[in-house]
């Protein structure tokens, strides 16, 4: 045919116009934020939905997460109340009630929060003169080690170093009957231990299969927690990814235009990431603050909002968010990774020829 | 095809008057097939074509006849089974995505009947949005918008959303859009289909206003008569292959005719 042979002919000067075509430059990434922001905003009914789907799963997760925060935190409350009811009552069998008594604690290196507590309750049971060393903020009269043990009828000793800087003579020196009660049974004092003075070891000590018996219990918990933490985070993924997939279907002829416009469909498929991503963070924070919110009046009402308030590590509380925050972001950007494809790899053609 | 007649030949090769040659689009022998369960239905069944630079080239056909297959595969949206489409002598199959992207960025415009403008975005955002894609900075890009806008006697209109205008305004902020990055080429798939006769012949004043003013190749599929008279080339599609190619003038009769009913 004359038309080929024509044709044929004209074709060979084709390569050398090669460099008229050049390559796409990609997007900056605010220009892409710009877009996906108009279209969440214009789509807000739509975004709503999928934000609420994030809400839900990350405030289950947050709310689990604060909920394990404050029952540590009351437990730990319960458990030092307890070891100082048992330091109590060890006192009370060597000596009876403290009340009008003379007592003295000295301490040695940091002590426990515990030991603090035990102090107190010593304080408001009544003793006549209680008067400390090393103890400089528990608001007792401070004197020096040697005036310590002058006409006492007891004195503690507590701190984490394992050695004293007095000897146990010197330290009960005056007092009619010597009695030291120690929370370090090894402790080592200076010179030697004297005649008639009694020194017995004293802390308040959970007993060993009571705890294994509640951790077990705990594990067995936590399991059961992970597992459906697991289920609704998953829910919460299937869900984004439904709504995001719906977005594409509705977008199919802004897709195809944009893509007849010159976008790459990198650019496409970074649009529905950052937009999923933009889901996640407000869907996230607004369910960490529920979770959090919503747990902390359950417990409050429960327990009492004083003694939850003033329990719970809000360090523990501020990192929980953080990961609730993180998890449901990822979780959201992992939902837009198939629509996001689907999405990209539409041929320009197809997106235009639908009639959705 | 009858091809006998020595100046529809030459017509058909796109040869301006001197017999010169200057090829915007070339199509050489294009087949589309699509695969549908076991039935295979030819789109195109062996198309060629040549398009010459500056030329307002009008396809018609019925509807289901290959026209707008074969648009797509002139405008890079889509690829041919066999046969080969030339753009600017490039062989549009060799390219890569990045380069496709790029010349549907650059070398070509698209308008389509349903005007697909960006509902979310205002006039200017939508003409810009090719600007963007080629990487011209906001303000420049922005200045050439408004520029555009109007050239198409729309600049009053610019911040508006394409829900706030008529169809007719919708198509000529398509057309804007269309001219963003300067193109050789206009695509434009029935743009008069979704307006009334009156819209519709402003739309065709301003295609043949630009083809003046710009140079740029018109190539349109449509149904309207109206737009035949403006087009230098009238080609003429039926189950997937050209059976016409042939001038206004040699039309002129049967269009009074219509016309005249």
């Amino acid at each position: 045919m004359k038309i080929a042979e024509h044709l044929e002919f004209s074709t060979f000067n084709f390569q050398s116009s090669m460099e008229t075509i050049g390559t796409q430059v990609r997007l900056p990434f605010k220009r892409a934020l710009a877009i996906a922001v108009s279209g969440i905003r214009i789509r807000l009914g739509r975004s709503l939905v999928t934000v609420s789907g994030v809400v839900l799963g990350i405030a289950f997760l947050m709310s689990n997460l604060t909920g394990q925060i404050v029952k540590t935190a009351l437990s730990e409350e319960r458990e030092q109340s307890q070891r100082v009811d048992m330091m109590m009552s060890l006192v009370n069998a060597e000596v009876g009630s403290l009340e009008d008594r003379t007592v003295a604690v000295a301490a040695f290196g940091r002590v426990t929060a515990t030991d603090l507590a035990f102090v107190g309750r010593v304080n408001s049971s009544g003793p006549a003169l209680f008067r400390a060393h090393g103890l400089d903020r528990s608001g007792l009269t401070a004197v020096s080690l040697q005036e310590l043990g002058k006409d006492a009828d007891l004195v503690f000793v507590m701190g984490d170093a394992a050695s004293a800087s007095i000897s146990l003579q010197e330290l009960t020196a005056g007092m009619a009957s010597p009695l030291v009660l120690d929370t370090q049974a090894d402790r080592e004092y200076t010179g030697e231990v004297g005649d008639g003075i009694r020194r017995e070891p004293f802390f308040g000590k959970q007993a060993e299969d009571m705890k294994e018996e509640a951790e077990v219990a705990a594990r067995t918990e936590r399991f059961r927690v992970t597992w459906i933490l697991v289920i609704s985070l998953l829910v919460t993924v299937v869900t984004v990814a439904n709504a995001l997939l719906m977005s594409v279907t509705e977008r199919f002829r802004e897709i195809g235009t944009m893509k007849c416009l010159g976008a790459l469909s990198k650019f496409i498929r970074r649009l529905f990431l950052i937009e999923s991503a933009l889901i996640g963070m407000a869907g996230s924070v607004c369910g960490a603050l529920v979770g959090a919110a919503l747990t902390m009046v359950i417990y409050g009402a429960m327990y009492g909002f004083g003694k939850v308030l003033l329990s719970i590590h809000y360090g523990q509380l501020l990192l929980a968010a953080v990961v609730a925050v993180v998890c449901g972001s990822i979780l959201s950007m992992a939902a837009a990774v198939y629509p996001a494809r689907v999405a990209s790899r539409m041929v320009p053609a197809d997106a235009l020829r639908s009639t959705v | 095809m009858k091809m006998e007649d020595k100046q529809l030949e030459q017509l058909f090769r796109g040869e301006n008057e001197a017999g010169k040659l200057d090829h915007v689009i070339r199509a050489v022998d294009v087949r589309k097939v699509y695969t549908m369960g076991d039935s295979e239905t030819h789109a195109l069944a062996g198309v060629s074509l040549d398009v010459r630079r500056g030329e307002y080239l009008s396809i018609m056909g019925p509807s289901g006849s290959g026209k707008s297959t074969f648009f797509n595969m002139v405008g890079g949206l889509d690829k041919p089974t066999e046969g080969k489409v030339y753009i600017d002598q490039v062989d549009i199959a060799q390219l890569d995505p990045y380069e496709l992207a790029w010349l549907r960025c650059r070398k070509v415009g698209y308008i389509f009947q349903t005007f697909n403008l960006i509902q979310v975005m205002s006039c200017i955002e939508n003409v810009t949005l090719p600007m963007a894609f080629a990487g011209m900075d906001s303000e420049e890009a922005r200045d050439k918008g408004i520029e555009i806008l109007e050239r198409v006697g729309l600049g009053d209109r610019a911040l508006h959303k394409p829900a706030e205008m008529s169809g007719g305004q919708q198509q000529r902020v398509a057309i804007a859009r269309a001219l963003a990055n300067s193109p050789d080429i206009l695509l434009a798939d029935e743009p008069t289909g979704n307006l009334d006769l009156k819209t519709g012949q402003e739309i065709i004043t301003l295609f043949s206003k630009l083809r003046e003013e710009l140079g740029v190749t018109i190539i349109t599929a449509t149904h309207d008569l109206k737009m035949l008279k403006s087009s230098d080339r009238i080609v003429w599609i039926e189950d997937g292959l050209i059976t016409r190619v042939s001038k206004p003038e040699d039309m002129q009769i049967e269009l009074a005719d219509i016309e005249g009913e």
